[in-house]
């Protein structure tokens, strides 16, 4: 396929799928949001306002009050900022780590790869939330323990699927030929077979955020993940169960964003999937 | 079929040992001193010692670890780190039971729930009957447990005041965990369920039986499901699983004296032995039910040899 020809099927693919445009531009919205909300705000996270506990949303408060008159709109940009900075860390950790296990596994075969995939075999059973409390239960809830531990649970997936590719890929033509030239192995693994499961890392990665970011909202609502004051998602939605009769709206705004934007990330990791997967024909639509 | 087993078996060894490492070593690393916590006021380099001494604690790591491996053999877990006078033992045996039956009848739940829906939307396929329900499945899937929870407490509890908020005691207390609990196994249960019923459907037997004028459901129950069964069963199996981890959830938001609440609260305190044990407990259950999956999935289908 010539690029011209990829950009047609990628707008054709958008085209036909709106969903996935709209996810897109949502995450978009969010990780601008994210980034720069904190400059543009007139609240702090944890700025208390006694005289305004529990305000309906309005002009002055966009979601409204917490119980300690906190503005949610704040803290749910806020709580956006961990979500994806824990997210995008744990899925960039996992992927380095997944891509070379499964790329050296993949290539090198017979001992090296039963060795490393026994290992893969082991872990990959194993549930996040378990590592999780392993690693925060012993050293404490800290961010980096949080993305230390959700990377740990990641990355074996992200190793079988790209060693499964990079089987495939190992008996093909062109990476005998390029072995014929005189290649070295690490140039063949760089510049020949990397390239060539790449995709699969991507749509595999987008995927994983989804994963992760819920993840870090479990632990957080079990009340082993990030800790107050700093706000997280679900943080925010386990006090809110307290107000749960009086004050709904409390769980509405952050279990909101969090499903959103877990619905976005999927399905724009399903769309990438579609599009970028040699396998998937455009035409055939 | 055996030497699968036993190979299963084998492989579940290095695992468990290799969780029992980690949370030895990782118990060597937590900070803070046992023994200066033990003694208190009373710590000097003297006393410190001899407790020391007593406790084993100055011997060589490896030796430490020969002898913890010795009482988990025996199911010594010792007492609790915070309360001494509790052993982590009976605090097992009262939570333990607790959490497998939520996720028993969960996966119950689920499980028949899952195969009536797949098999409904498989026979509906395109009709809007199974875009419903695929658009369930989505939402099933995706929205968090504890968001679910939210929404079921909401509308069952403090709404129409049917069932109670939390709090164990009461069958009553069951049903809003329980229901929690099975919307994620349900959802992919179902969706396996009507993928393989569909796949089945379009099978010649299927054709047959119908043109020799079976009626629907026995087509149904007798050709098409027996035929689908085995990814069914299957993920039946890793829906356990599903239910083990979402106990975190539900028991934290319902207040359930389950293992998952025990584990929360050794974390909380920073009971290392209580942690320890609890970990050791999940790893097991982990590794049985990926055993039972992976058996009965080599048993179920004949294609399969080991």
């Amino acid at each position: 396929m010539s690029a011209t020809e990829r950009r047609t099927a990628l707008r054709r693919a958008l085209g036909g799928d709106r969903l996935a445009a709209v996810s897109a531009g949502f995450l978009l919205v969010l990780v601008v949001l994210a980034a720069i909300g904190p400059f543009a705000m007139r609240y702090t996270y944890d700025g208390q306002d006694l005289d305004a506990l529990f305000r309906g949303p309005g002009a002055a408060h966009w979601f409204g009050t917490d119980q300690f008159g906190r503005d949610s709109f704040t803290r749910i940009v806020y709580g956006a900022r961990v979500s994806l900075a824990v997210g995008f860390a744990a899925v960039a950790g996992e992927s380095l780590l997944g891509m070379t296990w499964g790329t050296v596994a993949g290539y090198y075969g017979g001992a090296v790869d039963h060795a490393l995939m026994r290992v893969v075999d082991l872990l990959i059973g194993f549930p996040t939330i378990l590592l999780a409390i392993l690693v925060t239960g012993i050293f404490g809830p800290s961010l980096t323990n949080i993305v230390v531990a959700l990377v740990l649970t990641a990355w074996p997936g992200t190793a079988r699927t790209i060693r499964s590719e990079v089987v495939a890929i190992r008996e093909r033509e062109y990476i005998d030929g390029a072995r014929a030239l005189g290649a070295t192995t690490s140039r063949i693994l760089a510049r020949h077979l990397v390239p060539n499961v790449v995709h699969l890392l991507i749509v595999r990665a987008t995927l994983d955020v989804s994963t992760l970011v819920l993840a870090e909202a479990t632990l957080s609502f079990i009340g082993i993940g990030v800790q107050p004051p700093r706000p997280s998602w679900g943080q925010m939605i386990y006090e809110s169960f307290q107000y749960l009769d009086a004050h709904p709206l409390l769980l509405v705004f952050p279990a909101a964003a969090l499903s959103v934007t877990v619905i976005a990330f999927n399905l724009v990791g399903e769309f990438l999937s579609r599009v970028l997967d040699p396998r998937y024909s455009v035409a055939r639509r | 079929m055996a030497r699968y087993v036993l190979y299963r078996l084998a492989m579940a060894v290095p695992l468990f040992l290799g969780a029992a490492l980690l949370i030895f070593v990782a118990g060597h690393l937590a900070p803070g001193d046992p023994v200066q916590t033990l003694l208190g006021d009373r710590y000097t380099a003297a006393t410190g010692a001899v407790l020391r001494h007593q406790l084993g604690l100055d011997r060589p790591l490896a030796a430490q670890f020969v002898d913890y491996l010795g009482q988990l053999a025996t199911f010594r877990f010792g007492t609790s780190y915070v309360n001494p006078g509790l052993r982590v033992g009976d605090l097992l045996r009262t939570a333990l039971p607790i959490s497998l039956r939520l996720a028993t009848l969960a996966v119950a739940l689920a499980a028949i729930a899952g195969t009536v829906l797949g098999v409904t939307a498989a026979t509906a396929r395109g009709r809007p009957l199974d875009r419903l329900i695929q658009f369930g499945v989505v939402l099933g899937l995706s929205v968090p447990s504890f968001v679910t929870a939210a929404a079921l407490v909401y509308l069952f509890a403090l709404h129409l005041r049917l069932l109670p908020v939390a709090g164990w005691g009461h069958p009553a207390d069951y049903v809003l965990p329980v229901t929690v609990l099975a919307v994620a196994p349900l959802a992919f249960i179902t969706r396996i369920a009507r993928s393989s019923v569909g796949q089945a459907l379009l099978e010649d037997y299927v054709r047959t039986a119908r043109s020799k004028g079976l009626r629907t459901p026995r087509v149904l129950f007798r050709h098409a499901l027996r035929n689908a069964a085995l990814p069914i069963v299957t993920t039946v199996g890793m829906a356990f699983g599903t239910a083990i981890v979402g106990a975190f959830v539900v028991e934290v938001v319902f207040n359930v004296p389950g293992i998952a609440r025990v584990a929360v609260n050794a974390i909380f305190q920073r009971d290392y032995t209580v942690l320890q044990a609890t970990v050791l407990v999940y790893t097991a259950l982990f590794s049985f039910v990926n055993l039972a999956v992976d058996v009965s999935y080599a048993y179920l289908n004949p294609r399969v040899r080991y």
